[in-house]
């Protein structure tokens, strides 16, 4: 919807005469931008949370300021949180796998649907890309309990089949590895689907030129088809850098377990325990508050450099 | 046109949908039926006593003048082949009881059992709690209260304690004031209680030892020396899958499930000060001699007597465990007192004979002798259970009560506990006892979701008949598919050198609610202490319980201490 609106964006200021030309582009857009205001902005005034003792029988505005024993400090959660040994190791690990995941992850999707791209077998290819999409549907408990069946250390099929007692859930640097590993299979087909429609954009006769002058295969995917995704795969590195200090749920909880739990505990889990489960509800909303502010920072610095370097960005 | 009509179409699906988002109720909540038929026999009673005015409260002869309407909180399990939780014959019983007799409406709140925490406590941060909530924890309950979510049921139960004689009939004061705090005079909950005791047994395979000509075990060593028989005979035992044996089976859930291992370490003498103010992990971790018996089953693991992957399964939902254990792969594992017995037909023990023959089956044995050369372990106490408590939005305290008095009454929870004879149960011919049986297909709404229904008998968990006599002489016969006398020997080994907790009332333990992830790091402690090679064990144990006293361990052990200290003169209570 917003394309919509990009491909005819007026000039000059929006009149009353241009809105009326494209109603109906804006009675479509208005529902997706309720659905932001309501939940995603009118939610943002509970951020006073962290800064507030958190009681359960009163409005938000009459709870009290956070406070040690009376004198009032509102940055108390704040300091709790970085003085916990478990949000520090949660701090980390958010890191340090949102990393791998992007070092590993961002550029299998690329590297897919070049390889796709180049397949000429039709039904073929179309078979490949279908299989490669499904894990994309499967939920995170069922993965990792695919996992689990599959890579346990004496029971796991991998184990059985080889004969060997390859750690992979149980020492946390395996762990890590089968986690990125299990990341990467499961979103690398879905990640490729707009990659290959950036692809198809590509003008073919930069192909067909290419190929009179004597380009290979090689020097066609090098010359034309990278630099011809480059913008798209632009917008979603900086995406995704907006996501380094977040990341899903799902995941690291279900793929838990006691052994690694330095490896694995990350800023979610911590928040789920210490939030939902524990009811340290303006604790949590500090590190979440937190998580949204670096989060930020690191989207608003990559696009600054990306603009930098000539590329569009991502407004 | 096309486009514009399409646009239009599309706009107004999306108001639709968003419409159907906002009107969501949650799908759990019943309301409670056959309000009609109750309705007509209320009016009828009321006007028998026209005569007399309703007092303060709104009650007329124990019965309220207008209908009230509370909410009540049950837990689901989502059994397999199970009914509704919160809709069956069981919840439609009770609201046309309590309408009857009360003139109050009750409406079930069902939330998943195992995470009832984390609903509860979404449910109240929504002002949405239902208006009798119960939980194991009362940690939780603590947190809710100081953050201002529950109410005082002190002076409730002071102004209102004549509607509720079957509830201190059945609990006394000690347990109804069990969490009253001396300082301040708070009841922030009512303890309930716990009418079947055992806790915990030690099984192994009883035709595994048959087979190999070894008697049950007796102590460690010959228990130790049955797993490495166990494990040296795997292809006698299992043949082609003699590669999936597990002489001994844990889960990540240590302190549970090798609890009676970890019992028989500590000393039998240990005053009741000391089990207290280290009993708020109730699984022994900061016990003495907890070290020692996790030292032996590291020894355990290393020499390949455990299962290897205990660790990794560690989902809660996780059933690779309890599949291994019923497809006969398991030489031993530790568990709550009837385990093997539970579920009818899908249990272990009826598994394992449909599969092997009537022989095959888990015994109950005594195998981990104590200092004393006795089997010290603990059984449950028979007060304080789950503890039921009001959220500061319940605006029928008094509705609620009754509802109490109701559930404390013997004949409600014999009924919700054994049925009408014929459906749920018989009564066996030789003895008088109480024989439970699964409700055939006519009756299939009188399946309990829970055993004996405990869910619903809120402040009784257990078999509780007219007499004590008659649960007693019962409770061998309340599992069906199963031989009773296995259920006796059960009882017998689970009872034996049990050591009652003892359940001190010292009021608020604050630092009970400031720990973080106390639970966590006690598991992971436990399950990385088996795990490690031998040289390694006392550092990753020592590495992880100071993790887990400097996490707040220490600070409730503490406070515990002080408020011992304050309010009783010796280290044991009687």
């Amino acid at each position: 919807m917003a394309k919509d609106n990009q491909v005819k964006a007026p000039t000059k200021k929006l009149n009353k005469a241009y809105i009326k030309r494209y109603w109906q582009l804006y009675a479509l857009i208005f529902l997706p931008l309720l659905y932001l205001l309501i939940f995603k902005y009118l939610p943002m005034r509970y951020i006073i949370l962290a800064f507030k003792e958190y009681k359960l029988n009163i409005p938000l505005k009459e709870m009290p300021w956070a406070n040690v024993k009376g004198t009032t400090d509102v940055f108390k959660y704040f300091k709790t949180a970085f003085k916990n040994i478990d949000f520090i190791r949660a701090l980390k690990n958010t890191l340090k796998l949102n990393l791998l995941d992007l070092i590993m992850g961002f550029p299998a999707p690329i590297i897919f649907a070049l390889v796709l791209n180049e397949l000429r077998f039709n039904k073929f290819k179309k078979v490949v890309q279908t299989i490669a999409y499904m894990p994309h549907f499967l939920s995170w408990v069922i993965i990792a309990n695919l996992v689990t069946q599959i890579f346990a250390t004496t029971d796991g099929l991998f184990n059985r089949v080889f004969g060997t007692a390859i750690p992979f859930l149980s020492d946390p640097s395996h762990w890590v590895g089968t986690y990125v590993g299990a990341g990467v299979w499961q979103s690398f087909g879905w990640g490729s689907i707009i990659y290959l429609a950036s692809i198809a954009g590509i003008n073919t006769e930069l192909y067909e030129a290419a190929s009179v002058d004597g380009a290979g295969r090689f020097k066609k995917m090098w010359h034309i088809t990278l630099p011809g995704i480059k913008p798209t795969i632009v917008v979603l590195l900086i995406m995704n850098l907006g996501y380094i200090m977040g990341g899903g749920f799902e995941r690291p909880y279900a793929m838990k377990n006691n052994l690694v739990i330095e490896a694995c505990e990350v800023i979610s889990t911590f928040v789920y325990k210490n939030g939902i489960q524990q009811l340290k509800i303006s604790l949590t909303t500090a590190v979440g508050l937190f998580q949204s502010v670096v989060g930020l920072f690191f989207l608003l610095t990559a696009n600054t450099i990306s603009r930098k370097l000539g590329e569009r960005g991502i407004w | 046109m096309k486009k514009k009509l399409l646009s239009a179409v599309l706009a107004a699906a999306m108001v639709l949908s968003l419409a159907a988002c906002g009107k969501n109720t949650p799908a759990s909540v019943e309301t409670p039926a056959s309000t009609d038929t109750t309705s007509t026999e209320v009016s009828a009673s009321a006007e028998e006593t026209k005569t007399d005015e309703p007092d303060a409260r709104g009650l007329l002869n124990g019965k309220f003048v207008d209908t009230r309407h509370i909410t009540v909180e049950l837990y689901d399990r989502n059994v397999d082949g199970g009914t509704e939780a919160g809709n069956n014959a069981w919840t439609k019983w009770i609201q046309e009881q309590m309408l009857e007799r009360y003139n109050v409406e009750v409406e079930f709140v069902t939330v998943a059992r195992w995470t009832e925490g984390d609903d509860i406590g979404n449910l109240l941060a929504a002002q949405n709690a239902p208006d009798i909530c119960y939980t194991y924890n009362y940690g939780q309950i603590q947190t809710y209260a100081n953050m201002g979510g529950v109410l005082d049921l002190a002076p409730i139960l002071e102004e209102n304690k004549d509607l509720v004689p079957s509830m201190f009939d059945w609990l006394g004061d000690a347990v109804i004031y069990q969490d009253l705090d001396p300082s301040t005079g708070t009841l922030w909950a009512i303890e309930g209680k716990r009418n079947e005791i055992c806790r915990i047994n030690t099984f192994v395979r009883k035709d595994w030892l048959d087979k190999l000509g070894l008697k049950e075990p007796t102590n460690k060593a010959e228990f130790e020396a049955m797993l490495v028989a166990f494990k040296d005979n795997a292809e006698t035992l299992l043949g082609a899958d003699a590669s999936k044996m597990v002489p001994y089976s844990i889960s990540y859930d240590v302190g549970w499930r090798a609890a009676t291992l970890i019992e028989s370490f500590m000393d039998p003498d240990i005053t009741d000060k000391e089990y207290y103010v280290n009993g708020y992990d109730d699984r022994k971790f900061t016990e003495n001699g907890t070290k020692e018996a996790v030292r032996l089953l590291n020894k355990w693991y290393n020499d390949g007597l455990i299962w290897h992957d205990f660790a990794e399964h560690s989902g809660s939902d996780d059933t690779t465990e309890d599949d291994m254990i019923k497809a006969g792969f398991v030489g031993a594992f530790t568990h709550n007192y009837d385990y093997p017995f539970r579920n009818g037909k899908d249990s272990i023990n009826a598994t394992l004979a449909a599969q092997y023959g009537d022989g095959a089956k888990f015994v109950a044995v005594n195998c981990f002798e104590d200092k004393k050369g006795g089997y010290n372990k603990y059984s449950y106490s028979n007060t304080g259970d789950r503890k039921v408590f009001f959220p500061a939005t319940n605006d029928e305290p008094i509705a609620s009560l009754l509802y109490l008095e109701f559930m404390s009454q013997a004949e409600t929870v014999q009924y919700l506990q054994i049925g009408d004879e014929g459906v749920l149960h018989t009564v066996d011919a030789a003895t008088g006892a109480i024989v439970l049986q699964a409700p055939d297909e006519a009756h299939h709404d009188y399946y309990q979701n829970s055993g004996k229904n405990i869910d619903m008998t809120i402040n009784c968990n257990g078999l509780r008949l007219a007499t004590p006599e008659l649960t007693t002489l019962s409770l061998a016969f309340s599992y069906s598919d199963v031989d009773p006398e296995d259920v006796k020997t059960a009882i017998a080994v689970a009872s034996k050198d049990a050591q009652i907790p003892p359940t001190p009332s010292v009021g608020d333990i604050q630092a009970e609610t400031e720990g973080t992830d106390l639970s966590g790091k006690r598991d992971q402690t436990y399950d990385k202490a088996v795990v490690a090679s031998v040289a390694d064990f006392d550092a990753v144990w020592d590495a992880g319980m100071a993790e887990y006293l400097a996490a707040g361990g220490q600070a409730i052990i503490d406070e515990r201490t002080a408020a011992w200290d304050a309010t009783y003169s010796s280290d044991n209570l009687n």
